[in-house]
């Protein structure tokens, strides 16, 4: 839940969401806020138009007494609805002239004398009503001389306004929500494509490890805000491989430095007169030998980046392998032999890499069998290489074991490193094939090799 | 018989020496390129042990300036270097065999001999292994001195193990060998050769043995002392 909160998607739909809460309030209030306004002033106007039409109304009659004469159609308005709409029009001197009501006329006769500016009112409780009277008084010039004229109507200004508002505000309900959904919506689908190259560079980032530290990652098609973050992480990466390389040139580089002083001890032993101690000193220098050899093989197996895309021949490398190991196993006493598949049989590959991981498969084979013992490689045509030997055998639980660096087990043979077959499973790993080791009918193990076969 | 050991490691060089010098060989001794080139400017050596790393430059290189200037002189590279490439090139720039570090020094013995006796090399003609003598020209095989008279097959099949003594010969390579374009070829035909030469050398008592890797070809190695 917490890896959800800190989600950018999240994130950014909550505060858009926050956003358009905000902004829709404002909205509303500013809108709200004008319609009131706007509203009043209509108001006033109205109210202004018709103190200016009453006047207007106003003449002299015979006597020359100020007299108010309504256009019929205003007689009619304002009989209508005699209680909603008020006027009193009054002389300077405060006589009345004409009202609507008399109760309006008594209401405001004490009040101040108008102005030109027209002064604004509100009448509470008037003639019992619950409603409130809004209206002006203002000094007003008329054929029948300066009047004072006072207007007012009944209820709030702005029912009319009101009303508008409120349908306004169940239009806004649905139409804001709706709004703010499209645009979340758009902007987390925006937002996941423009990552979508980031879950994939994040894919390829998974993936590297010690044996492909050459890997870097795309910066193509990132989003600008990512770009440097992965651009940095393939700086990081390149400083990562040189200091691998260096790793790995020191491995090599020392093991390929102990091979002098090695053939140096060996030679030196071989003039020697023969005792058994020198044949006992003989059998570990060997033995150092081969576990320098191993070292070297194994920092190369780490260092390069095997080109595994030629057609090899599984029969041919094997041949060679046998032909190679033979005089050492004849001077062990031991023999190697090939059961071939009648045939070439392709398979994809590095020749010399092919050829490492079977001579250390037979190695140990012939290391493990009985004197006098003879070592079978055989090759089937669906790729494989098995080679049986009738040796002691590996328990189970050491099965995977024994493909470990350095592992050696109980009663493993005098001069095993314990690096063959960890080299020979690396090689068939880079070669998409795998390594296995099953029981010998006959007594001992088989190992088995299988390569994925080379089509066309 | 006179070699040259081009090495710079002096206890390496110390070692050959003796080696070399207690299988009755004449050895002189040189650590730069410099030196070997005038040492071989000099003296017509019958072979040339060569290291590839040397201070004042490449083995390969002085290998390449010998065989464009013509020089025929067999030569054995000692290299700690076995990359591929390495060892295709030494032999591309005209080495005759190599050796990689670290190896027995009765190895170096052996490969240098079996390069003297090459057609034109310094050893001739006769080819030995334990108490067998095999001359090439006579096509003569004896053992302890007895000869032991074989069908020119047998003796062909003979020739091709002890020239590689202690190495694997391909059957494919003694058929290639000793048959004929053309000529019939029975799938057992070496086999039988074989079964009746190691039978021969068994009943004169030979202490060199043939072994059969199955599958691959034949092996003469000398009799464990």
């Amino acid at each position: 839940m917490r890896r959800r909160f800190r989600s950018l998607q999240f994130r950014l739909a909550l505060r858009l969401a926050l956003l358009f809460v905000a902004a829709t309030a404002v909205a509303v209030a500013v809108l709200a806020y004008r319609a009131y306004e706007t509203a009043g002033s209509l108001h006033d106007r109205e109210l202004g138009l018709r103190a200016d039409d009453l006047a207007a109304s106003v003449r002299l009659d015979a006597t020359g007494k100020p007299r108010l004469e309504l256009a019929p159609s205003l007689v009619r308005a304002y009989s209508a609805d005699a209680g909603t709409d008020l006027y009193a029009i009054r002389a300077v001197d405060g006589h009345l002239i004409a009202a609507s009501q008399q109760n309006f006329a008594d209401r405001i006769k004490g009040w101040p004398a108008p102005t030109d500016d027209p002064s604004y009112f509100r009448l509470a409780g008037y003639d019992g009503s619950s409603e409130s009277y809004y209206g002006l008084s203002v000094a007003l010039d008329s054929p029948a001389g300066p009047l004072w004229v006072s207007v007012a109507h009944a209820g709030e200004a702005n029912t009319l306004v009101q009303s508008l508002l409120w349908e306004f505000g169940a239009d806004l309900t649905w139409i804001i929500p709706l709004f703010t959904l499209v645009t979340l919506a758009i902007g987390v689908l925006a937002i996941r494509g423009g990552l979508k190259p980031v879950r994939a560079v994040s894919g390829m980032a998974a993936a590297i490890g010690p044996h492909t530290t050459s890997v870097r990652l795309p910066e193509k098609d990132l989003p600008t805000e990512i770009a440097p973050l992965v651009h940095a992480i393939n700086h990081a990466l390149d400083r990562l491989e040189q200091g691998f390389a260096v790793q790995r040139q020191f491995t090599a580089n020392a093991a390929h430095e102990l091979r002098t002083p090695l053939a140096i001890i060996t030679g030196a032993l071989d003039s020697m007169a023969e005792t058994s101690e020198l044949a006992n000193l003989k059998r570990d220098i060997a033995r150092m030998n081969r576990l320098v050899e191993q070292l070297l093989r194994v920092a190369r197996l780490d260092a390069i980046s095997l080109d595994v895309s030629a057609p090899v021949d599984l029969e041919a490398v094997a041949a060679d392998v046998v032909e190679m190991m033979a005089p050492w196993a004849v001077a062990q006493d031991r023999a190697v032999a090939l059961a071939g598949a009648g045939g070439p049989v392709w398979v994809r590959g590095n020749t010399h890499a092919i050829q490492d991981a079977i001579r250390n498969i037979v190695e140990n084979a012939l290391l493990y069998s009985p004197r006098g013992d003879e070592v079978e490689v055989c090759i089937g045509p669906d790729g494989t290489v098995s080679v049986a030997d009738h040796g002691p055998g590996i328990p189970d639980v050491d099965r995977e074991r024994v493909f470990e660096r350095f592992w050696r087990g109980k009663g493993a043979a005098i001069g095993g490193a314990g690096l063959g077959l960890s080299i020979t499973r690396e090689i068939m790993s880079r070669h998409g094939g795998s390594a296995g080791i099953q029981d010998n009918p006959d007594g001992g193990t088989v190992l088995v090799l299988s390569f994925p076969l080379c089509l066309g | 018989m006179r070699l040259l050991v081009v090495e710079d490691e002096p206890r390496m060089a110390q070692i050959l020496h003796v080696a070399l010098e207690r299988a009755d060989f004449t050895v002189d001794t040189v650590g730069t390129c410099d030196d070997a080139r005038e040492a071989l400017s000099l003296i017509p050596y019958d072979a040339t042990v060569l290291d590839l790393g040397l201070p004042d430059g490449d083995g390969l290189m002085l290998l390449h300036e010998l065989r464009q200037a013509g020089n025929g002189v067999p030569i054995l590279v000692l290299t700690a270097r076995d990359a591929v490439e390495d060892r295709v090139g030494g032999l591309d720039a005209g080495a005759d065999d190599y050796l990689i570090k670290p190896f027995a020094i009765l190895e170096v013995v052996a490969r240098l001999k079996a390069l003297l006796r090459r057609p034109g090399g310094a050893l001739g003609t006769t080819l030995a292994a334990g108490n067998l003598i095999f001359d090439t020209i006579g096509r003569d095989v004896r053992v302890d001195d007895r000869p032991i008279p074989l069908p020119r097959r047998e003796s062909a099949i003979l020739e091709h193990l002890m020239r590689r003594l202690g190495r694997v010969v391909p059957k494919a390579v003694l058929e290639e060998k000793l048959y004929g374009y053309g000529e019939e070829l029975e799938s057992n035909a070496i086999p039988v050769h074989v079964h009746h030469l190691r039978r021969k050398l068994m009943d004169a008592g030979a202490n060199a043995e043939i072994h059969t890797v199955r599958g691959v070809g034949y092996l003469l190695t000398e009799a464990k002392s």
